[in-house]
């Protein structure tokens, strides 16, 4: 009877004590990924290339040589980000508006975990002074680092 | 020296007569407690008792202040000494909160579990030993909420408060022992293995917790405390005894 109670004590302690560590993904990077084709080729831009986010200050790649793909953050709240790509050689300068209409779904895992946010693509369009066309590939935006737009150069 | 010798192998046959003797008398002693051990099962009824428990680490672990606290009553039946049906309501409350990034998770509901553990003792000592199968079910809303979730490239704070509602069910292999204390109280503890076979509602990731179940996962380790307390006719009898 003694015995008993001393491990039903010692189940109980180990029963509060269970784990309680934090298990958050290791892949922590939310972005969309834009690649570059010409000729429905991959290519890599030999031009510098800066993108900004439109009615902010941000500057989400900033002096990029040889890019083929790109990572680009996402607005959390808005229905739409607005994007400027801008591409310099030396002696032109070349700038294009690209929209993305999406919708944000929040993303926990853990009260211990940072909080992320999730997109799906619904839509996308842009000017064209360098970009020819912009498609959608993957639209879903989230720890998987696939293609999701593919933008296809003049 | 040869009235020694003569003794010592006197003696040495007795044992040897005497020995087959005293195996028989010890087989024939266990043969007679099996004979008493199935008089007695024959003479439990088919509904041997009711009883009713609660656990007493889900209200340890309310009290202390715990993350999340399981706290739960049954009621089972008593089949024979041997099979023991039983029914499990109990309430989940947990409370989380992050540390570095005001993240909090709360949920208060209710859950159930259903299903029967076997005695493997076959003595009828007031002591057993179960094993047994549980499945459970819970529907609950869970709160998921930033006060201060910052959008770091466009620079916004925003407050994010998800509220959904998630459906699960899992099963539990469960294994403890129980003992009389005194009269109709009896005292004990069992270990569960939780195995998860369906949850709703995770779009948006999964809860922290789930009521019953504790830490969300696939699989989960548990365990109950169980102060019982035998009703009805079984709870007579006890006290005559």
């Amino acid at each position: 009877m003694r015995r008993l109670s001393q491990i039903s004590v010692f189940l109980c302690l180990l029963t509060i004590a269970a784990c309680d560590s934090a298990d958050c993904s290791l892949r922590n990077n939310v972005a969309c990924t834009y690649c570059f084709y010409s000729d429905g080729e991959s290519i890599s831009l030999l031009d510098t290339l800066n993108v900004y986010a439109c009615g902010t200050d941000s500057v989400l790649v900033n002096q990029e040589i040889g890019a083929s793909s790109v990572n680009i953050p996402m607005s959390y709240w808005l229905d739409a980000d607005t994007l400027i790509f801008e591409v310099c050689g030396e002696i032109y300068r070349l700038v294009d508006t690209v929209y993305v209409e999406k919708t944000n779904i929040p993303h926990f895992e853990s009260p211990d975990c940072p909080t992320k946010m999730f997109h799906l693509i619904t839509s996308v369009r842009c000017t064209h002074h360098f970009i020819e066309d912009i498609a959608i590939t993957f639209p879903q935006i989230n720890y998987d680092e696939v293609e999701n737009l593919q933008i296809h150069i003049r | 020296m040869k009235l020694r010798t003569c003794r010592f192998i006197s003696v040495s046959l007795l044992m040897l007569y005497l020995l087959p003797l005293s195996t028989f008398a010890q087989e024939e002693e266990v043969m007679q407690e099996v004979q008493e051990a199935l008089a007695a099962q024959e003479k439990i009824p088919l509904l041997a008792g009711v009883a009713v428990s609660a656990d007493l680490c889900g209200l340890f672990m309310k009290i202390t202040n715990s993350r999340f606290a399981n706290m739960e009553a049954a009621c089972r039946l008593d089949f024979k000494e041997k099979y023991f049906p039983i029914f499990e309501l109990g309430i989940g409350d947990c409370t989380r909160e992050g540390g570095d990034n005001n993240n909090s998770f709360s949920t208060t509901a209710p859950y159930f579990r259903v299903g029967m553990d076997y005695n493997f003792n076959k003595k009828m000592s007031g002591n057993r030993f179960f094993a047994g199968l549980r499945y459970a079910f819970t529907s609950f809303d869970f709160d998921f909420k930033n006060p201060d979730f910052v959008d770091p490239y466009w620079n916004v704070q925003h407050p994010l408060n998800i509220s959904k509602r998630s459906n699960t069910q899992w099963m539990e292999i469960v294994v403890g022992i129980e003992t009389k204390i005194w009269s109709i109280i009896r005292f004990g503890w069992k270990l569960r293995y939780r195995g998860r076979i369906h949850q709703s509602g995770t779009e948006m990731g999964e809860p922290w917790y789930v009521p019953g179940f504790g830490r969300n996962g696939g699989t989960a380790w548990g365990g109950t405390v169980d102060l019982a307390f035998d009703v009805g006719k079984t709870a007579k009898s006890n006290k005559q005894k």
